[in-house]
């Protein structure tokens, strides 16, 4: 099997990485960088829960191969925060209590994120429309959805 | 669980591309976004020794219009950006309707269109719209070129015309004929994400003579279009008469099977429930 090197940035850091042919980026994401944010779950790109940005654009990163993402961008959850400071879509996931399991939480608060980054006052259509692509598993979309809405008013004040 | 393992290469040229599948057609893969490959991939259905990824080549990247080619697409285009192309949203309607209603938006920022026919499922999304605007595909190989119209491109479920060295260059598809009007209706057991039940495609337009095409998909081995359609507007009658035989020609010509998302008799049934729907929409019956 063939082996690639590869440079990418996650989260605002660089990494030389030496990666096998048949290695993911969410492989490489959770068990290479240790960035375990990103849930590891169907595997076959129909629960959305692996999802990430890649290059800013929503992205199920157990269907992209590691070494594509050569000189590309990944942003995780772990990489939303400023420290302590989280961003208007984390707090508004917690004030709404769009948490449950937890298990879904990374990749919605990301498919938010990108979706208000160039939509920042969506519809309610529209914010079914972006996260559509994501399963969370206690049914809790209610929660998730107005805080996605409620990020989007408290950014725009 | 690691995929299966595999040589990923990754050509820069559609020379360099033709050449590598040349020497390793028997045992390679194309991968564009990966969305149905990565899957089949996981499950072992197939084991690729080669994974030719196409995403390096930038002339697979084109997605152009001009007023006498019509649409260029790619076969690196991704759906997410078919859809986000106001040519394609103005002038060929039913196509981007389509587009829209593949899988869910994570998915069409990496999933392709040249994909989603060359993957050629029996349900695949964007088959009927190209089916009735005529499409061509742009098929290459180390021998030369061939177009060929989309409907000879299916060929059987998951199978189509391309011989081993062969991929597809781009899909084009001609301007639809003046005044044309398409739609294109997708029947699922839910709004968000899921396979069509049935998928409808229709387009009509007034050339001298009536001209009315219908093309499905999820109702027979391969996305189909029907031409017999076509006679029932030719001849007299109401347009009400004209567009309940249409739909009963549908129901006869397609052969849908039970599965998972619906049985047989359902897909009958509401292939001509949208096709008469479709039909009522685009010529403005009511």
């Amino acid at each position: 099997m063939s082996r690639h090197e590869i440079s990418l940035t996650v989260n605002g850091e660089r990494y030389e990485l030496e990666v096998e042919a048949n290695r993911t980026l969410l492989q490489l994401l959770r068990e290479d960088l240790e960035l375990t944010g990103t849930k590891q779950a169907c595997e076959r790109g129909d629960c959305g829960l692996c999802t990430v940005l890649l290059d800013g654009v929503p992205t199920k990163s157990c269907l992209v191969l590691a070494v594509e993402v050569d000189g590309r961008e990944v942003t995780t959850v772990e990489g939303l925060s400023r420290g302590e400071e989280l961003t208007p879509v984390q707090r508004a996931f917690i004030e709404q209590g769009a948490v449950q399991c937890g298990f879904c939480t990374p990749a919605f608060i990301l498919a938010g994120e990108a979706l208000l980054k160039h939509n920042p006052r969506p519809t309610e259509e529209e914010v079914k429309e972006a996260v559509g692509g994501i399963l969370c598993r206690c049914t809790g979309y209610r929660q998730i959805i107005d805080a996605i809405l409620d990020a989007s008013k408290s950014a725009k004040k | 669980m690691p995929l299966p393992k595999f040589d990923y290469l990754r050509p820069q040229t559609t020379e360099e591309l033709a050449a590598t599948l040349a020497e390793h057609g028997a045992d390679a893969k194309l991968f564009a976004g990966g969305t149905d490959l990565i899957v089949v991939m996981r499950d072992k259905l197939v084991r690729p020794k080669y994974v030719i990824d196409i995403k390096g080549i930038e002339e697979l990247r084109e997605l152009s219009w001009d007023e006498r080619r019509g649409l260029t697409i790619g076969a690196a285009v991704t759906l997410s950006e078919l859809i986000a192309s106001e040519v394609v949203r103005e002038r060929f309607g039913a196509l981007w309707k389509a587009a829209g209603t593949l899988a869910d938006p994570t998915i069409r920022n990496r999933a392709t269109l040249v994909g989603n026919i060359c993957n050629a499922s029996p349900a695949a999304d964007t088959a009927p719209a190209l089916l009735v605007l005529w499409a061509e595909v742009e098929i290459v190989s180390a021998n030369g070129k061939r177009v060929i119209p989309i409907r000879e491109f299916f060929k059987g479920v998951k199978r189509t015309a391309l011989e081993q060295g062969e991929f597809v260059r781009a899909v084009r598809v001609p301007n639809p004929p003046e005044g044309a009007k398409e739609d294109y209706l997708k029947w699922g057991r839910t709004r968000g994400e899921d396979l069509a039940v049935v998928g409808v495609a229709g387009l009509v337009a007034n050339s001298g003579k009536k001209l009315v095409r219908i093309a499905l998909s999820s109702v027979a081995p391969t996305p189909l279009i029907v031409p017999e359609v076509e006679g029932v507007f030719k001849g007299g009658g109401s347009v009400e008469g004209q567009i309940d035989k249409a739909a009963s020609i549908v129901v006869e010509k397609i052969s849908p099977i039970s599965d998972v998302r619906a049985g047989k008799e359902y897909r009958l049934h509401m292939a001509g429930v949208l096709t008469k729907q479709i039909l009522k929409r685009i010529l403005g019956a009511s």
